[in-house]
């Protein structure tokens, strides 16, 4: 069963407890650091340093947790424990995910 | 004209923030940049106690400054302005208590004892935890934005950073109550800092808890043992996260109380004993002129004001503080010279105290101070039931003496043979038989 992109409850909460607007702000900052973790998942993998990929992947996981970003998580929660992987298309995989969570995300701070 | 908005008026006080000055009486007085800075930063918060740490962090920011320091700039400013302009609140800090100019000018002179000490000290088991300063260390932005704004909800003041060795830099220039540790961090994780903090009283001070996303007991457990007061899994609930830092900081609060009971009991902890050559006993002792003349309640509340104005004196003037009764005090000097010139300050904290009370029809307070010079043993008698500073040898018992001398016959100050001979020739004149063996000097 595919996850949905985002778990509307989780984010309402996130919402309720912040405040909309913050999460507005926070929603960029993700958009900000997100793309520079997902380079990271990359040249980890072709310098083979395992511990820079489980890192980033580890980040962006709880990242995603934060934002109810529920499939995005579990991909991340996928990449960390598997560990070090020289196959790219789980990595792609997650950066097509990235960009559909972000806008997801943006769409439902507006409304 | 009225005065500029930069221009704060309390009674005869006047202090003109845009000039950095301060008049008091309609003459300028002199107060350096600490002072002025201590002054402003206590008169923008008179609506509340404000605590030594937010006094130290406004006036020396960025360094770490011993208390010593505030005493002496508090004991300077209560010279200029009053004893009673500024209130300590034990374990709490300081106030400012002028009431600002109103449209009558008389009323506006009069000092104002606006908050009763027992009003600014809280109830037994009263928590001040609600507004605490906390670091949040975690290397992720999302992260540390969403955890600093949901300290700051609670109402915390919060500041953050990117790494462990940022937070360490931080921990060693700032005082912060509660350190929300992230572990997987660039330059220093959080494991690291952990180890350093173990190895350092002043960082154990502040509480820690662990944020992770890390899996697994084991990494708890490291943690736990590393000194950490409670571990919270990311992503962080908001509910558990108030929890535990409210958890955290009343424990911590409670350490704190016990460290400070400690310190007040002990004020230099539990000394070996020590055999002191050559010192200067100083003892000093208040009490009302008629005990009949005031309730219990009013009596404590004199030897409260008077000891507050006389260990900032002390503090003021290096004394070391052996002995604390509540309604006296000793201290010992390495030079005769500097325990004159404490025991002259004491004198006119007192001085100052009295004016106050007399001007608000409160019976004023008799003091007598006495010093002794020679060779005393000091250390702490430590029973199983309980512990006290002791200062044993005939210096004490002859500055005790002195003292009550001192009251008795309303002199200043009184000082023995040995304190009389190691001060300038000429200093002190006077002699009388206080005892057969204990002649008593005056100093001029």
């Amino acid at each position: 069963m595919t996850l949905p992109l985002i778990d509307p409850r989780r984010f309402e909460a996130l919402q309720a407890n912040a405040g909309a607007d913050f999460v507005l702000t926070l929603i960029e900052a993700f958009a900000e650091e997100a793309p520079g973790l997902v380079t990271q998942l990359r040249r980890a993998s072709a310098d083979d340093d395992a511990h820079a990929f489980e890192s980033a992947a580890h980040t962006l996981k709880s990242n995603g947790v934060a934002f109810g970003a529920v499939r995005f998580a579990e991909m991340a929660r996928a990449l960390e424990w598997q560990g070090l992987t020289s196959d790219t298309s789980a990595i792609d995989a997650v950066a097509a995910t990235l960009s559909a969570t972000l806008a997801a995300l943006r769409a439902m701070a507006h409304t | 004209m009225s005065p500029s908005p930069q221009t704060l008026v309390f009674g005869a006080v006047e202090l003109r923030l845009d000039e950095r000055r301060l008049l008091v009486d309609g003459q300028a007085v002199g107060l350096g940049s600490r002072g002025f800075d201590l002054l402003k930063a206590l008169v923008a918060k008179r609506d509340r106690v404000v605590s030594k740490d937010e006094l130290l962090d406004e006036v020396w920011p960025g360094l770490v400054v011993e208390e010593n320091n505030l005493q002496v700039q508090i004991s300077g400013l209560r010279r200029v302005l009053g004893a009673g302009a500024i209130a300590t609140v034990a374990g709490l800090g300081y106030r400012f208590t002028l009431a600002p100019e109103s449209g009558d000018k008389s009323a506006a002179r009069t000092p104002q004892p606006a908050v009763a000490i027992e009003a600014l000290v809280p109830a037994a088991g009263a928590t001040s935890a609600s507004s605490a300063r906390v670091l949040v260390a975690d290397d992720n932005k999302v992260n540390r934005l969403l955890l600093c704004r949901s300290l700051e909800l609670m109402g915390h003041r919060v500041s953050s950073a990117e790494n462990g060795r940022q937070a360490l830099d931080m921990l060693r220039q700032h005082r912060y109550g509660l350190l929300l540790l992230d572990i997987a961090m660039p330059e220093m994780d959080g494991f690291e800092l952990l180890r350093l903090r173990a190895g350092d009283a002043a960082l154990r001070e502040v509480a820690v808890i662990v944020t992770s996303a890390i899996g697994g007991v084991d990494p708890v457990a490291r943690c736990i043992e590393l000194g950490a007061d409670d571990f919270l899994h990311k992503p962080v609930d908001p509910v558990l996260l108030r929890a535990r830092v409210e958890s955290s900081l009343a424990r911590k609060q409670d350490r704190d109380r016990q460290a400070e009971a400690l310190r007040r009991l002990l004020p230099q902890g539990k000394l070996q004993a020590q055999h002191r050559v050559g010192v200067t006993v100083l003892v000093a002792r208040v009490s009302p002129p008629d005990l009949s003349a005031v309730t219990p309640l009013e009596a404590l509340q004199l030897a409260t004001s008077w000891s507050t104005l006389m260990l900032d004196a002390l503090a003021g003037c290096g004394g070391e503080l052996v002995q604390f009764q509540g309604d006296g005090l000793m201290a010992l000097f390495d030079d005769t010279g500097v325990a004159v010139q404490a025991a002259r300050g004491m004198t006119e904290m007192t001085s100052l105290l009295n004016a106050e009370r007399r001007h608000l029809g409160q019976p004023v307070c008799v003091v007598g101070v006495g010093l002794a010079r020679g060779d005393v043993v000091v250390g702490v008698v430590d029973l199983a039931q309980r512990s006290a500073s002791a200062c044993i040898g005939s210096p004490a018992l002859r500055a005790e003496h002195l003292s009550l001398a001192s009251a008795r016959d309303g002199q200043a100050m009184l000082v023995d043979a040995l304190a009389c001979a190691a001060l300038p020739a000429g200093c002190c004149e006077g002699a009388c038989h206080e005892s057969s063996d204990l002649l008593a000097y005056r100093v001029r």
